[in-house]
């Protein structure tokens, strides 16, 4: 361990990933002084251990259905959570829910954060009618309510997890190009963009060597604050039938049908929805304390 | 012939309103391996004759020729090999998220010249840099340090013009006396051209053959490095420029 950390900091680093290496762990040293940061931290790295080992945490069957079972109370006949209408496990069904939900929000960071950041940083650095047109169009997307345009891609294409996570990915692109445009006009007249240019660098490496790199942290944290929204905007098309569909656990379906029962048996609905409670909390605390570790500004001493 | 002759140049900004006149009617010529000074006070237009000749201006009337021909818009790949350019601000001239190794690195993979980890090493050991700074990022280093990476970095593609826009004004005088003493050397180990921008007369007397003064975006004065030694100013504009460092000029002679 000790001689890890004198390799990690090393002030003359020998190689390329020493380098690396100890600019993340001065990263990680920062982001251990947020105690709340790393609540955050704590909560989705559970997320992903509940998803990754979900057969060996869940007791039972998340889609075994048992009528003798029905709507019992939490912590009856070894049902933590107790039971929903149809006798299933609510405690398996959140476990293996961890799975669906992490999988929608990966394929959405993904995806939307990345287009949304070439769109910004091709906009910001070309400018001129480039970047009227493609300004032009993010304000389009912005002009509508996000979860409207989503239940009309999903209308229009089907319901499914497919089709939810390109629906919530197309709608919501347009703030990473708004944050990406913004800190690639602040950079595009530096000296050091320009001391590139004159060495005959062409738009695309400089774009994506030089710009791209200085966007990445402000995208990277709206991006964890944004995993919250889409979390609850994946809950939302689920509470509505156009997400994803029965028996898959997920937790905004399961909300949805708890709502029949909200007043004699409220821990049908009230589970999943603490679940997305305590997750979109983590993704918000973790965001904050990214934002401290990823800065440039803060980082420039 | 002179490797760099500037015509009647002009460069005008389109400020909205108005037209800025940042530069009137500069005319000026720099033989290969001469050291050639612009100085005056800041809005003079001295730094724009730079970036105009880099494109980074717009080249507004005039013509400039390097080795004469006729600069191209874009300037391309060849005239990066030829011209190269150190900034005034060590600060914001080396890329806050790029590794010194990468900032070096990034000219070879431009033009495509290879054998890149001896040539990093290379280029740290003639600008007088130890070879461990390679993996550092520039806020691991100080402001000295940091100019002689930006000088490194032009040195790269092994330009024969070196254009300095105020090189050391953002630096403390030992290390600016430290990076004049490493130009100069580099200048008679490569035998490169500057044309180099200040608005101190004792540094364009320690490192320039000639000297153009210039206001308000003209030409007043050209003076050669003798005439400023012995004060032999016709215009009363450099007069005052001079007596306004004289007495710092004496003490480097």
């Amino acid at each position: 361990m000790t001689t890890l950390t004198t390799w990690l900091r090393d002030h003359s680093p020998s190689s390329r990933l020493q380098a690396r290496a100890g600019q993340a762990w001065l990263g990680w040293l920062r982001m251990r002084r947020n105690p709340l940061a790393m609540v955050g931290l704590t909560i989705v790295a559970v997320l992903l251990l509940m998803a990754a080992f979900a057969p060996w945490i869940a007791t039972h069957d998340p889609i075994a259905q048992d009528l003798s079972q029905r709507l019992l109370r939490p912590m009856t006949n070894g049902h933590l959570m107790g039971t929903d209408e149809f006798g299933r496990d609510i405690f398996s069904r959140v476990v293996y829910g961890a799975r669906v939900t992490l999988y929608i929000v990966t394929l959405v960071a993904v995806t939307a954060p990345v287009f949304g950041l070439l769109v910004g940083t091709v906009s910001g650095y070309a400018g001129g009618w480039v970047d009227q047109v493609l300004m032009r169009i993010t304000d389009i997307f912005l002009a509508f309510p996000k979860l409207i345009l989503a239940l009309a891609l999903v209308a229009v294409l089907g319901p499914g997890i497919e089709n939810a996570v390109l629906a919530i990915a197309l709608t919501s692109w347009p703030p990473y190009a708004r944050v990406a445009r913004a800190e690639t006009l602040t950079v595009r007249n530096s000296d050091y963009i320009a001391a590139v240019r004159l060495q005959g660098a062409g738009p695309s490496r400089i774009v994506w060597g030089h710009i791209m790199p200085m966007c990445l942290p402000s995208v990277i944290i709206r991006v964890t604050l944004d995993m919250a929204g889409v979390i609850l905007t994946a809950a939302g098309l689920g509470f509505l039938g156009l997400g994803v569909q029965p028996p898959m656990p997920e937790w905004g379906l399961m909300i949805s049908s708890g709502r029949k029962f909200l007043f004699e048996q409220w821990w049908v609905a009230t589970m999943p929805g603490l679940a997305i409670f305590v997750v979109s909390l983590g993704f918000n605390l973790l965001g904050d304390g990214l934002r401290d570790v990823l800065d440039p500004r803060s980082t420039a001493k | 012939m002179a490797l760099i002759e500037i015509d009647n140049l002009s460069v005008h900004f389109d400020a909205g309103d108005r037209i800025v006149k940042a530069v009137q009617d500069v005319s000026l010529q720099v033989a290969a391996r001469e050291s050639y000074g612009l100085v005056g006070e800041s809005g003079s237009g001295k730094s724009t004759i730079l970036r105009a000749i880099c494109g980074l201006a717009p080249i507004s009337g005039g013509t400039v020729r390097i080795g004469g021909e006729p600069l191209k818009t874009p300037r391309g790949k060849g005239f990066s090999a030829r011209v190269q350019m150190v900034f005034q601000d060590p600060y914001s001239s080396l890329h806050p998220r790029h590794t010194i190794d990468r900032t070096l690195s990034e000219p070879l993979a431009i033009h495509g010249v290879g054998n890149t980890d001896a040539r990093v090493v290379q280029a740290l050991r003639d600008v007088a840099l130890d070879p461990t700074f390679r993996f550092r990022f520039p806020h691991q280093l100080s402001g000295g340090q940091r100019q002689r990476v930006a000088i490194a970095r032009a040195l790269m593609l092994q330009p024969e013009i070196l254009l300095l826009d105020e090189p050391t004004s953002a630096l403390d005088a030992s290390v600016q006396a430290e990076t004049l003493n490493l130009l100069n050397r580099l200048r008679a180990e490569r035998g490169l051209t500057f044309l180099m921008v200040s608005h101190d007369l004792a540094v364009i007397d320690h490192m320039c053959d000639r000297v153009l003064v210039m206001q308000h975006g003209r030409a007043v004065e050209e003076l050669a490095r003798d005439d400023l030694a012995a004060a032999r100013m016709t215009t009363s504009y450099a007069r005052t420029l001079f007596d306004a460092s004289a007495d710092r000029m004496l003490d480097g002679a």
